[in-house]
């Protein structure tokens, strides 16, 4: 489906973008074209959300949507539902459009099996960082309700959301188009033949001419763009050679939460916490007399720059690990510059539901001309690329 | 009108005594209520904390680990060792006041049939004056 | 056993003593914190040449990451290593040798007696210089500083248990100067022959502690009693460890936590989606990953009779949760069955490996 012809529903009337899609979710359930709902709800305490598996409408009135925060990423949930295989239940997920894009890279790499799921995203103005959140739920809330009014994110919001250009309309079976629309209005849009279908069956009929929420997306999308040019300099200023990033992670304490929060780093026992990787004492000692010194827990440089080179074409930029860093390390920042850079060289775009296979999992004979001339390039094309 | 409640009572037996036990009260044709869910394991020993935990959270109204009597167990010193075990889960519990009365431990030998009806039928009641585990609905677990 | 007046501030005389060992030859490697001046940053560093000593802290209350966990990695090199740990560090290598995760065979321990450590955060936005002077003045007057762990505030143990060398820097002395090295065992006055200092036959005396102790018992009873404060058990579980992200982070820092695949990160319990069909049908609803409090219940009867309250867990959690205040308490209950203290005595087995044919009369 090219851009231009795409169409959309108008949903019934409702007071908040959330609302309208509660009232969506509703209408699927009676029609019973879903078994489940995957949706945020508020925890106890009240501070954060969770996401919840269900089948019951009345939890629906708990349910919120639109989260202000995204404290687990969406794709762990799908994928803690079907790494193992589909089954018969039809479940449909409302996430954020990089926790869909998350969930197409877990899909490539056999982690999560989307058959029996009808994933929907909306327009996503950013997110507050968990932290903020939690401190101040209240407070949050109020500032997301703003951000969703204006469609962009502010201080609040974690900084990748604000070069995020994924933030509209990417490979999700069902998209709520409400960012950009002058009233209550919103608009719900088929992304895939699946989500066409479903959107049939619930007699919703795309007919609806979409070129004024799509011009409000474009003019979003081309402030993103401009934002993201400029962080990504900044932080190719700062990342430059050993020493930039000995400094960006110099607090860095070896925890791994980057890596356990991120949606992409799957593998169960990663390779730089195994027994592989771990140095035994007698190699330690001497990398120490080495330099006279090594810092402790020993690696840490190159468990990011492993993770870089692991993972970064799959990188979708959603900020968890930023937002798990007990040190506030900005390790989103880097990796969502470095994952620039390596989606680029193999013009790959992670979350891309296009039928591309992963990267790694391809190559032509002739391609990657000069590839032992990118690293030297590479610098000169942080300030011209775009 | 308030629904009969059925407690679920997941119990660990022992190969080599409770589930013998339980097995005669059977035979005997002793009473025993249906809440109790048999799993047969090798020894008590074999019951690791996250068992206990797991049944519970899954909705266990009650959960019993059954195994050879202290100095009887069939690989020696199994019991022992479940029964640290188990003290350590019911302080856990306790200091976080989750109900430990939902976790019982019991010795109950191969001829013991009786004795298992008896534990059985008192722990069954013993649960359904505790009523059902709120663990059943609880969705944020 | 003898002591050693220090003269200057208690920081710089251990730093001189690893250099002394160091350039002796006597040790072949030094474990200690170090400051890096260009990033107001602080880290955990092995150290082999003593020039690179320059920058050593070895006394500060700065904890990146619990250094008993990091020795388990370095102290069976056959090498000679001298290493500055907190008190609770020291406690927790000893948990970790009683798992074979570590030997104090070729090890010289300097500890301290501890003020307690500054809360991550802090140390990420660079203001410990800052903070260090006040810091200072306080736990010298037998004081217990406000913006340190919570776990620190009402730890009893920061007397350590078992160093070699004791340096004592809270409440007798000012920590700029006047405090005292404790010799404590051979070993330490064999390593410490040779190095320069006024030596006397002070016995280290804990009752001088005796404020500081009140006030942390004090400080644990308000820690212990907030876990349970708005009504015990389920729901209260569900409140305080409700918004937890799953991310492991307060497993992955624990020292005592060893294991390289932790049961709960384990394919035992992955699910098919047949689990959670049934648990659809019985509960309506469920949270996605699943086993959130399963976890946190699990590795407290895994582990929280070891835990030895330094608080790291809770400084890595993104969420906040109070991890070590809870692992302390339910740790501390489930020990006290055993009569065990974490850390107290490497020959000590760990309650689970040895049972007494007496005991728990009222249990089966
Ligand atoms: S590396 Fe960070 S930004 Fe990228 S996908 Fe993982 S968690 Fe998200
Ligand atoms: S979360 Fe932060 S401190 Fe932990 S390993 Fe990642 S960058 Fe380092
Ligand atoms: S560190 Fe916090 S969020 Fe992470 S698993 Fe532990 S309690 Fe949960
Ligand atoms: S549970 Fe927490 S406080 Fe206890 S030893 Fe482990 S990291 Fe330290
Ligand atoms: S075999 Fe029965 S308790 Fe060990």
């Amino acid at each position: 489906m090219t851009d231009s012809e795409r169409k959309g529903a108008v949903l019934p009337a409702a007071k908040e973008p959330g609302d309208a899609v509660l009232d969506f979710l509703r209408l699927v359930m009676e029609k019973k074209l879903a078994d489940a709902v995957i949706l945020p709800l508020k925890v106890p305490s009240g501070d954060s959300y969770a996401w919840i598996l269900m089948n019951d409408i009345s939890l629906l009135d708990d349910a919120v949507p639109i989260a202000a925060t995204m404290p687990v990423h969406g794709a762990k949930a799908l994928r803690s539902l079907t790494r193992k295989g589909p089954g018969n239940l039809t479940v449909i997920a409302v996430m954020r459009p990089c926790e869909i894009r998350a969930a197409m890279e877990l899909e490539k790499l056999g982690q999560v099996h989307p058959d029996n799921l009808i994933l929907a995203t909306y327009d996503c103005p950013g997110a507050v960082q968990l932290q903020k959140y939690v401190d101040d739920p209240a407070g949050s809330e109020k500032l997301f309700t703003e951000m969703m009014q204006k469609g962009k994110p502010d201080d609040s919001a974690k900084p990748v959301c604000h070069y995020c250009e994924n933030f509209s309309m990417f490979d999700s079976d069902i998209h709520f188009g409400h960012l950009g629309l002058s009233d209550k209005e919103m608009f719900v849009i088929p992304g895939s033949s699946k989500g066409s279908k479903f959107l049939e069956e619930l007699g919703l009929t795309p007919a609806v001419d979409l070129s004024a929420w799509e011009e409000g997306i474009d003019k979003l999308k081309t402030d993103r763009k401009k934002a993201r040019k400029s962080a990504f300099e900044e932080t190719g200023v700062q990342l430059r050679g050993i020493d930039g990033l000995l400094s960006v992670f110099a607090n860095c304490i070896g925890c791994h939460n980057c890596q356990s929060a991120c949606p992409i780093c799957y593998c169960r026992l990663c390779y730089f916490d195994s027994e592989t990787a771990e140095q035994n004492p007698d190699a330690l000692i001497i990398a120490a007399e080495k330099r006279g010194g090594i810092s402790l827990p020993e690696d840490r440089i190159l468990f990011h720059t492993g993770r870089m080179a692991h993972m970064s074409l799959s990188c979708v930029s959603c900020g968890q690990c930023s937002d798990a860093c007990p040190v506030s390390i900005p390790v989103a920042g880097v990796f969502s510059y470095i994952a620039d850079q390596t989606q680029r060289t193999f013009e790959y775009i992670a979350g891309r539901n296009d039928g591309d296979p992963l990267p790694l999992r391809q190559f032509r004979k002739s391609e990657l001309p000069g590839v032992h001339e990118l690293v030297k390039d590479a610098d000169a094309e942080v300030s011209s690329h775009e | 009108m308030k629904k009969e409640f059925t407690p679920r009572i997941t119990s660990f037996l022992c190969k080599w005594c409770s589930y013998t036990g339980a097995d005669l009260a059977g035979t005997a044709r002793l009473q025993y209520p249906t809440s109790i869910i048999p799993i047969q394991v090798m020894c008590s020993s074999r019951v690791d904390p996250v068992f206990l935990i797991k049944a519970f959270l899954n909705g266990s109204d009650g959960v019993l680990i059954g195994g050879c009597h202290p100095g009887d167990c069939h690989y020696e010193t199994g019991n022992y060792h479940a029964r640290r075990r188990f003290a350590i889960v019911k302080s856990v519990f306790d200091s976080l006041g989750l109900e430990s009365k939902r976790l019982k431990l019991s010795w109950i030998s191969a001829s013991e049939g009786p004795k298992f009806a008896r534990v059985a039928n008192e722990y069954t009641e013993e649960i359904m004056k505790l009523g059902e585990n709120p663990t059943r609905k609880s969705i944020f677990l | 056993m003898s002591s050693i007046i220090i003269d200057t501030s208690a920081s710089r005389k251990v730093r001189e003593l690893l250099r002394f060992l160091l350039e002796s030859g006597k040790i072949d490697a030094a474990v200690t914190m170090r400051k890096i001046p260009e990033d107001s940053s602080y880290d955990l560093a092995l150290i082999t040449d003593a020039s690179n000593l320059d920058e050593a802290v070895p006394i500060v209350p700065v904890m990146t990451v619990n250094a008993g966990q990091v020795l388990s990695s370095i102290s069976t090199s056959g090498k000679k290593i001298a290493v500055v740990l907190k008190p609770c560090e020291l406690r927790a290598f000893v948990e970790l040798v009683k798992r074979e995760q570590g030997s104090f065979e070729n090890l010289l321990t300097i500890s301290h007696t501890c003020g307690g450590v500054f809360p991550l955060d802090l140390v990420a936005a660079g203001k410990i210089e800052e903070l260090l002077p006040k810091y200072e003045k306080i736990i010298s007057k037998g004081e217990v500083p406000a913006n340190t762990r919570d776990t620190c505030r009402a730890c009893e143990h920061f007397i350590p248990m078992n160093a070699d060398i004791t340096v004592a820097v809270a409440g007798d002395c000012e920590s700029g100067k006047g405090c005292v090295m404790y010799l404590n065992t051979d070993k330490a006055e064999e390593y410490a022959e040779g190095f320069s200092g006024e030596r006397g036959e002070l016995k280290f005396d804990p009752s001088a502690l005796k404020k500081m102790l009140d006030a942390r018992l004090l400080e644990k009873e308000k820690l212990f009693a907030s876990i349970t404060e708005d009504g015990p058990g389920l729901d209260r579980l569900l409140d305080t460890f409700g918004k937890c992200i799953g991310c492991h982070g307060c497993n992955s820092v624990c020292p005592i936590c060893y294991c390289l695949l932790c049961d709960f990160e384990s394919a035992n319990f992955d699910y098919n989606l047949p689990y959670f069909e049934e648990h659809l049908s019985r509960r309506a609803a469920l949270r996605l990953p699943p086993d959130t409090i399963f976890f946190h219940l699990g590795r407290l009867t895994h582990m929280s009779f070891s835990c030895v309250g330094c608080g790291m867990c809770s400084d890595v959690c993104p969420v906040g949760i109070p991890v070590a205040a809870v692992f302390r308490k339910t740790g501390e209950k489930t020990a006290a069955l055993f009569d065990y203290v974490p850390g107290r005595d490497v020959e000590e087995s760990i309650p689970v490996m040895v049972y007494k044919e007496e005991e728990f009369s009222d249990i089966g």
